[in-house]
């Protein structure tokens, strides 16, 4: 008992402290992957009939609503579409520099080894890894939703193996991110985990004067900066809408809440979005 | 061969840990793996559980590459003394399991929040109170199907495996 408490001490120190373990730890993790695998795959069947029930009870209202919804958005759609390419002639007329786009980044698509564990833990593991070009700090988003194919923030790699990723979720107490209002560009704050669930994020640090509405999306700003000061975040990755706001005379900032656009508790896959490889 | 069965067993376990139960939110704060090794732990012993709760651990902590030692401790020390509480006073009383869960699961999750700050890594108490509850009735919950299973792969110990167990008198 003693020696396995022993045991126990000298590993998270040497874990801890160091990276001498990294690769012993890497190698168990790919060893255990095809495990995990199968095991999601035995299970996959079960959950989709859980999830078809459960989707069938709200299928018709949902049907309805998305409906009006898809409509609203195809006419946003159209004025959006002549909004960009009308934004990339005067940006290549300027020769304007501006914060580092989604679409500077190649994308690696992984899928969700290990979702949080227990109470504490934020983050999950994705099988991709160094050999698919992941490094700790790289930009984590959903697979499906936004621009160029990619989704809402999901988090950031804190830690890599050769086929394996750990991915700090956003929801971590640890997490933050510098974001703005896609409707009103002036609201600069961070985004961060409120006092709560992990269902509320809270966009803090955001003055009173600029004008934020309940339903807005608010975005990572993004930053050119240079150096290590240089933003990792693209600007204009989806983080939330804004589901309520509020201020007092005794805060200087106002206190406002957002509902994130990923779920974080059932992420499948993911797409990391790594340095373009130059050749 | 209650040594291969117990690693095979908490091997499942993790893996349904792992890759099932945490999909779903409400099982989030649940821990299969944690009720299996105490069921085992108090059916076959305190070294029995201390070194399944060390490899279960270690199992765990590389699968989601989190600092090595951390689950390994806590589990080893869960194990040890849930086998212990088995081996002295409670292995055929009713609400064992149930007490042993419910303890252990408080302990696991604060002794988390204590390493966690001793590390110099966020602590937030406040999600440890918030989530406790959950899992302390989802882990109840498991505990009667799982125990039960466990109960039937480790059939109670002839006295002859039993003779080095400490056991109370009176």
């Amino acid at each position: 008992m003693g020696f396995l408490v022993l045991a126990s001490l000298v590993l998270i120190t040497v874990s801890f402290r160091s990276s001498a373990l990294d690769g012993v730890q890497g190698t168990g993790a790919t060893v255990l992957r095809p495990f995990e695998v199968a095991a999601d795959r035995i299970a996959r069947p079960f959950a989709d009939t859980i999830g078809w029930f459960r989707g069938l009870v709200d299928a018709k209202n949902e049907n309805k609503k998305l409906r009006a919804q898809n409509e609203a958005l195809r006419r946003q759609l159209i004025l959006d579409e002549g909004a960009i390419q009308e934004n990339v002639q005067l940006r290549n007329a300027l020769n304007y520099k501006g914060p580092p786009s989604i679409a500077d980044f190649d994308k690696v698509h992984a899928s969700v080894l290990s979702n949080s564990q227990g109470v504490l833990d934020e983050s999950i593991v994705i099988s991709a890894g160094k050999s698919d070009g992941v490094q700790p700090g790289s930009v984590v988003v959903e697979p499906i939703g936004g621009p160029d194919g990619t989704g809402a923030l999901v988090g950031t790699v804190d830690r890599v193996t050769s086929h394996a990723s750990r991915v700090t979720l956003l929801t971590d107490s640890e997490s933050a991110v510098t974001a703005t209002d896609v409707t009103n560009p002036q609201v600069i704050g961070a985004v961060r985990r409120g006092g709560g669930s992990s269902d509320v994020l809270i966009l803090d640090r955001v003055p009173k004067k600029p004008f934020v509405r309940v339903g807005d999306t608010i975005v990572t700003a993004g930053s050119l900066g240079t150096g290590p000061l240089k933003s990792k975040f693209p600007r204009g990755v989806p983080i939330g809408t804004v589901s309520s706001k509020s201020s007092t005379d005794a805060n200087l900032f106002q206190s406002i809440q957002l509902k994130p656009l990923v779920d974080f508790s059932s992420i499948q896959t993911v797409v990391v979005l790594v340095p373009k490889s130059t050749g | 061969m209650d040594g291969v069965k117990a690693a095979l067993v908490l091997f499942v376990a993790s893996l349904l840990q792992l890759s099932v139960l945490t999909e779903y939110r409400l099982f989030r704060t649940a821990s299969v793996v944690l009720v299996a090794l105490l069921s085992v732990a108090l059916l076959r012993g305190s070294i029995f559980g201390a070194v399944a709760g060390f490899m279960t651990g270690l199992l765990l902590d590389t699968a989601t590459l989190g600092t090595l030692g951390i689950t390994s401790l806590l589990l080893t020390l869960g194990g040890f003394w849930i086998g212990r509480y088995g081996e002295t006073t409670a292995r055929d009383r009713f609400h064992a399991p149930y007490v042993s869960v419910a303890v252990v699961t408080v302990l696991y999750l604060f002794g988390q929040l204590v390493l966690q700050f001793m590390l110099g890594e966020p602590a937030p108490a406040g999600l440890v109170l918030h989530g406790l509850p959950g899992a302390l009735l989802l882990n109840l919950i498991l505990t009667l199907p799982v125990y039960a299973l466990i109960r039937r792969l480790f059939p109670p110990l002839e006295l002859g495996d039993r003779i080095r167990e400490v056991r109370l008198l009176g």
